[in-house]
């Protein structure tokens, strides 16, 4: 009885929803093509970028970015006080989730050597593609986010590795990297109201051969803040936490 | 066409179905997951039809996607993983208070400890 | 092409939502946010495909192995 009831209410409530969405679904509205032509005459020109998705949400639409980058802050340090008091069990569980000293590691540890070695050596790499990602953002598809997510992938492979000796995988120094950048962030945006542009414009005039730098400067100090904070959650994820 | 509107339609509503009707809370998160996905999938679809090439200006660019719901959507698709972990910290951390995973259980726990 | 790719997507959600075991879920997840970054190279959206494939196919997976090791991997439901 109670569970034709539980299927009832599903089924009551999914007729309402589809009804509601159906009109959106079935409309033949033509998409309107208004903006599409606006930025294709006025893209280049205004930003300097031509990437025109990039020069949407670094360029017209910057304030975005900006509560974007606010919420990403909001949200690993809401994670990261979750998870740094759950406590942990024993060692036994410590040993088969971060990387241990060679003569600490037990005999019958459930991650082989395989794994440590062979991710160890693809750390520079997917590394230095994150940065090409980065910093090309705008002339091809790419830019801060999509560089920043790749860059706190290597740092997970180069901390599941134990063949480096890096400082990029302490938590105490990417902390320091991701409030820094943010602090840029903010000095950068607000720069442009000393120099007669507004909140978040271009600093240097457009028109001459510089003003894509701009972008280039955003895209850097937006692909550190993300990499370095989704680094941090997933390291200590893994259970290196504090400088281990 | 509206044949994919309709399979997108379904893939959300299937994202629905899982947040209202799972027991599980862990796949009521798969739920959000998926509705996300839904979401992104539709806005990219429809504006994609108005065009036929990528919206990168070059030489003998002339009839390009439109740029706009891209650039939101990059914003949707990170905010959509800021949402999964923090949901999940908290799907933990109800696990190591009461010691289960369905609704039903945790209500009852929690109803009996005060 | 595009109406391919979104009956498997479909497939894929289903089985994600309807499995006993959580870990094969989550490798269902993986798999439809690749095959829903194809689906945007497809759709012309260059952007968009790169961050879904670095996000749906690495941090998401890692975040959701992280709370099913903490937790059970057996689902009654």
């Amino acid at each position: 009885m109670k569970r034709t009831l539980f299927i009832i209410k599903i089924t009551f409530t999914l007729l309402v929803l589809a009804l509601a969405i159906l009109p959106v679904i079935l409309s033949s509205h033509p998409w309107p093509e208004a903006s599409r032509d606006y930025l294709y005459e006025h893209a280049l020109t205004d930003t300097g970028a031509v990437n025109t998705v990039s020069s949407i949400y670094l360029g017209y639409r910057a304030m975005d970015t900006l509560g974007e980058t606010l919420v990403l802050l909001v949200s690993i340090t809401g994670t990261m006080g979750i998870l740094i008091n759950l406590g942990r069990e024993s060692e036994e569980e410590e040993a088969v989730s971060f990387s241990l000293a060679p003569e600490k590691r037990p005999t019958n540890a459930q991650r082989t050597h395989l794994l440590e070695v062979v991710s160890s050596k693809l750390g520079p790499v997917v590394l230095l593609f994150g940065f090409y990602v980065m910093l090309y953002g705008h002339i091809s598809p790419g830019g801060g986010f999509q560089g920043g997510v790749i860059v706190a992938s290597a740092i997970v492979f180069l901390a599941l590795g134990t063949e480096t000796q890096t400082k990029l995988t302490n938590t105490n120094v990417l902390g320091r990297i991701e409030a820094l950048s943010f602090l840029v962030l903010i000095i950068a945006a607000t720069s442009g109201v000393f120099f007669e542009s507004g909140f978040f414009g271009n600093p240097i005039k457009s028109g001459s051969s510089l003003s894509a730098n701009f972008i280039i400067l955003l895209n850097i100090i937006i692909g550190l803040k993300v990499g370095t904070s989704i680094a941090v959650m997933c390291i200590a994820m893994m259970g290196g936490r504090r400088g281990h | 066409m509206v044949i994919e509107r309709i399979l997108i339609f379904l893939l959300a509503l299937i994202g629905f179905t899982a947040i209202v009707g799972a027991k599980n809370i862990i796949k009521k998160v798969f739920g959000l997951n998926i509705l996300n996905a839904a979401v992104v999938l539709l806005y990219i679809l429809e504006g994609s039809r108005i065009g036929d090439q990528a919206p990168i200006l070059g030489e003998g660019i002339t009839n390009m996607v439109d740029p706009v719901p891209q650039a939101l959507m990059l914003t949707a698709i990170v905010i959509g993983v800021c949402v999964t972990a923090l949901a999940l910290a908290l799907a933990v951390r109800l696990y190591k208070a009461t010691g289960s995973l369905e609704i039903d259980t945790i209500s009852e726990r929690l109803r009996s400890e005060h | 092409m595009t109406f391919l790719l979104l009956s498997m997507i479909l497939a894929l959600g289903s089985f994600a939502l309807l499995s006993k075991d959580l870990l094969h879920s989550v490798i269902a997840l993986s798999a439809l946010s690749m095959l829903s970054a194809l689906m945007f190279t497809i759709l012309k959206a260059p952007d968009v495909a790169i961050t879904e494939a670095a996000v749906g196919a690495g941090v998401s997976t890692i975040i959701f192995v992280w709370a099913i090791r903490h937790t059970r991997r057996r689902s009654k439901d």
